[in-house]
């Protein structure tokens, strides 16, 4: 173990308030709702928080939850850049936090109105055209009309598929198998409603080649969760979840969801760098993992990262995708929750919270052996990917 | 039928006198079509390559047909009285109620041999018909269809032309009553650039259409996008390098949802790697979507996305087209050609030096061809292109691909949006028959140039490649 946090830490909680299109509330209050619920499943009180650490793009203040809440004193707080891929890095930030000794337990959390107030599927047409590092960024595709994150996926599924063959019915098959899962979670907005892949097929063009039904949907929701010392969590109300490792990952020439001016396109180094890092630090492999919860805002991206894990060969992702292999029974069950396409779409977060379930054996969908979940951050940007183990 | 109808209808199947082209066929005129329509065919204009051709010797291209005879800047009089003669009977008649205004829609030639210098040609009109009063987008108006047909000073039928006008009454056109309520709201505009200090020198090289890559002073290295101190040797000195404007689609996608205003929907955005070997983020445009594809060759157009306007300047971004395809200098043979075949698209910009110049050399003064103040009195938004152009530039597309002995046979078009200037027509085909006639090998294609406003031309050809092993063409 080169991580000394690696095994010696743990999830002891999860909490979420309701997954919508509309929660009515604001985003504080569904931070506070999921934080709550999160401290309580971990058999904490509010006073027992000594840390919080929460996306750069979380807009709810760490004080302002900790007021609510009740918590007394911090003596850490830290924050993870680059959107959906701080989603696994808010869990190797806590980890590393706990083990360092500047806190005992650190809540974790991501709320947002994203549907109902902020919908992140609109695009970026308004920003202003200034000299900030970011808007000069967007101007290298904003004024071409790459305006939406399913755009800017779009150009790399193009290219994949250009290189590798795989069609659209490869991408609908991670959708199929999502739904199928969330049709059988009473959480999830997509509670009994599969989709056949004819009706992927069949739904409307949103940026070609993605059809609808290859886009995660937009969600109102809060999802929190607590991370402690492996000693301390074994006291909690539920088995540890052990963090067995966590990673972070940027790669050469990286750019925020628009890194099309690497050597090639269709591969994602800052994933295969963090799936590098979870196999050398656990000594662990692609065949020792029992189910896996990959980020899945746009499905084309979920093929390169079975690619990048090892789970198949370079290119190989297409065949691996077909005859089940990614449902329930199959080789390697995926988004058991029903992912962010199924269950709700909580930048990767309530994905996390899926893996603790798993782990200990609660998840709606549990396969008959889950004794270690893979769980993976946004792509497309610099991401994160966390390893999860019972306690043995 | 309205007496009037009944009246211009008499004419139908008159015969007019043969009217002898002011000039026989000679090769300054050739020249001039071939520079203005850019077809770079040399059986057009090199005696020593025409000489080894089919032809023998030099030709002037098929479509320039009605161009020797056209009337010239200088109309003949009318002859009064002369039924016999469409010009000075239907259409004189037409003239005289009005409808004076005329716009070509249809010509389809067909061509018994291609003409030499030399070659003295008359052609004789005759009326094939006068359609019901129609009301069309330009105006209220009769469509005449008539049948010229072509002999040389021997007497040699050497082609026919089955020609369709609109003559109409000016202003009584759909666009016509609004047109005077002052000019359309001004386009939405798209997103513009955040620009710092370290990216400013592509935005202003776009302004001066330079596509330029910024380039490390000391070891060369090209970057894109800008960065601040070179990666590769640590350098602060960065220029940049002028690109040519080529590349390749690397990758493209097609957006359709959500609409953002300034945009036309589909957007095509490629992501474009440009000769120099960086790429580029770019917008695909006069390109059907479905015919992108990946390693497709495509070039740079600078176009204005906002029009300069009360002392602002404009603003240009670097959008992309497909690339003029090369021009064949091999002609394909019979056995290479497939049916269901597609040609390469070809995008034609539309500028008013090349409706002008087309206009000119092909003897066509009408003033919507070439004056626009007159054109905007008449309705129209801009001069616009003609149809000899539309027949002119079809040829060009069709023995660019299939090679300069590829010899047409007929040339049929019909005209539908207009080329304005600032547009930019692309064209298309497909190989849409193939036949051994007599041991001549005859193709069939079917062709059609879109602009921004729709299908400009739609046609079909025939032409005759060389059979191996044969007569060939």
């Amino acid at each position: 173990m080169t991580m000394e946090f690696a095994g010696k830490t743990a999830i002891s909680g999860i909490g979420a308030t309701e997954f919508s299109k509309e929660s009515g509330r604001s985003t504080l209050r569904l931070a506070v709702e999921a934080c709550d619920a999160a401290i309580q499943d971990a058999g904490l009180q509010p006073a027992d928080i000594d840390a919080i650490v929460t996306f750069t793009v979380d807009v709810n203040h760490e004080i302002d939850v900790a007021r609510s809440l009740g918590i007394p004193e911090l003596t850490h707080f830290s924050r993870i850049h680059h959107s959906g891929g701080a989603a696994c890095g808010t869990i190797h930030q806590a980890a590393m936090a706990v083990h360092s000794g500047a806190c005992k337990n650190v809540l974790v959390y991501r709320a947002f109105n994203e549907r109902s107030e902020q919908r992140f599927g609109t695009g970026v047409q308004d920003r202003a055209a200034n000299s900030d590092p970011m808007e000069v960024d967007f101007g290298w595709s904003s004024p071409f009309g790459l305006l939406t994150p399913a755009s800017w996926v779009a150009m790399f599924a193009a290219r994949y598929m250009h290189e590798y063959g795989a069609t659209s019915e490869d991408f609908g098959r991670i959708s199929v198998a999502d739904r199928k899962h969330a049709a059988n979670n009473p959480k999830a907005f997509f509670y009994e409603k599969p989709i056949t892949l004819e009706e992927h097929q069949q739904s409307r063009w949103i940026v070609k080649p993605l059809h609808l039904l290859d886009c995660c949907q937009e969600s109102d929701g809060g999802q929190a969760l607590v991370v402690t010392s492996l000693d301390r969590a074994r006291d909690g109300r539920h088995a540890p979840a052990v963090i067995t490792s966590a990673a972070q990952g940027s790669g050469e020439d990286q750019q925020m969801m628009k890194s099309y001016y690497r050597s090639e396109i269709t591969s994602i180094p800052e994933m295969g760098l963090c799936a590098r890092q979870l196999w050398d630090d656990s000594g662990l492999c692609a065949d020792d993992i029992d189910a896996a919860i990959f980020y899945d805002h746009f499905t084309p991206l979920v093929l390169p990262q079975l690619e990048e894990f090892g789970f198949c060969a370079r290119g190989e992702a297409k065949d691996f995708v077909k005859d089940g292999n990614l449902e329930l029974g199959g080789r390697l069950p995926i988004n058991t929750n029903g992912g962010q396409l199924g269950e709700a779409y909580i930048h990767g977060m309530n994905g996390i919270a899926e893996g603790v379930r798993l782990i200990r054996g609660e998840s709606t969908n549990q396969p008959e052996k889950s004794d270690r979940v893979l769980v993976t951050a946004g792509t497309a940007v610099p991401t994160s990917a966390l390893l999860l183990s019972g306690d043995a | 039928m309205s007496d009037f109808l009944a009246s211009l209808r008499e004419f139908v199947g008159n015969r007019g006198a043969p009217e002898p082209a002011r000039d026989p066929v000679n090769q300054p005129m050739i020249r001039h079509w071939c520079d203005a329509m850019e077809d770079g065919n040399p059986l057009y204009t090199d005696p020593e390559a025409a000489s080894r051709s089919v032809h023998g010797g030099v030709v002037a291209p098929p479509t320039m047909l009605n161009a020797w005879t056209m009337l010239g800047l200088i109309p003949r009089p009318t002859l009064p009285g002369n039924d016999q003669d469409p010009q000075s009977g239907a259409l004189a008649r037409l003239d005289a109620a009005g409808f004076t205004s005329v716009v070509a829609t249809n010509s389809d030639h067909e061509y018994a041999r291609y003409l030499r210098p030399g070659d003295h040609i008359a052609g004789t009109l005759e009326l094939l018909d006068v359609s019901e009063e129609k009301q069309t987008a330009l105006g209220t108006g009769h469509f005449v269809t008539t049948q010229t047909t072509y002999h040389d000073q021997h007497g040699e039928m050497v082609g026919a032309m089955r020609f369709v006008i609109l003559k109409f009454k000016p202003g009584t056109g759909r666009g016509s009553a609004s047109a005077g309520e002052g000019p359309p709201p001004p386009r939405p505009l798209r997103p513009r650039p955040g620009i710092s200090s370290d990216s400013r020198f592509f935005w202003d090289g776009v302004q001066a259409d330079e596509l330029r890559i910024q380039q490390c002073t000391s070891c060369g290295t090209l970057h894109h996008p800008p960065v601040v101190r070179c990666p590769r040797c640590g350098s602060y000195e960065l220029g940049y390098q002028v690109a040519s404007g080529r590349g390749t689609v690397y990758s493209s996608v097609e957006v359709h949802h959500p609409q953002v205003p300034g945009f036309d929907y589909p957007v095509v955005v490629g992501l474009v790697e440009l000769e120099e070997g960086t790429r580029l983020l770019t917008e695909l445009v006069d390109i059907d979507p479905e015919r992108v594809e990946i390693g497709m060759p495509v070039e740079v157009a600078f176009e204005e996305v906002e029009p300069a306007r009360d002392g602002n300047p404009g603003w240009k971004l670097p959008l992309f087209r497909a690339a003029r395809p090369a021009r064949a200098t091999e002609t394909l043979g019979f056995e290479d050609v497939e049916v269901g075949a597609q040609l390469a698209p070809c995008p034609i910009p539309i500028t008013t030096t090349r409706i002008v110049a087309c206009a000119i050399a092909s003897r066509d003064y009408q003033d919507v061809h070439h004056d626009r103040a007159l054109a905007i009195q008449r309705g129209s938004p801009d001069i616009f292109m003609n149809i000899l152009t539309s027949s002119g530039l079809s040829s060009r597309y069709i023995t660019d691909w299939a090679g300069p002995e590829a010899t047409l046979r007929n040339l049929s078009i019909r005209l539908g949006a207009p080329n304005y200037p600032g547009d930019c027509m692309t064209m298309y085909g497909e190989v849409t028959s193939k036949e051994l006639q007599g041991g001549v090998g005859v193709v069939g294609v079917a062709f059609r140039g879109t602009n921004r406003l729709g299908h400009h031309v739609t046609g079909t050809t025939e032409l005759v490649l060389p059979v191996a092993g044969g007569a060939g063409a």
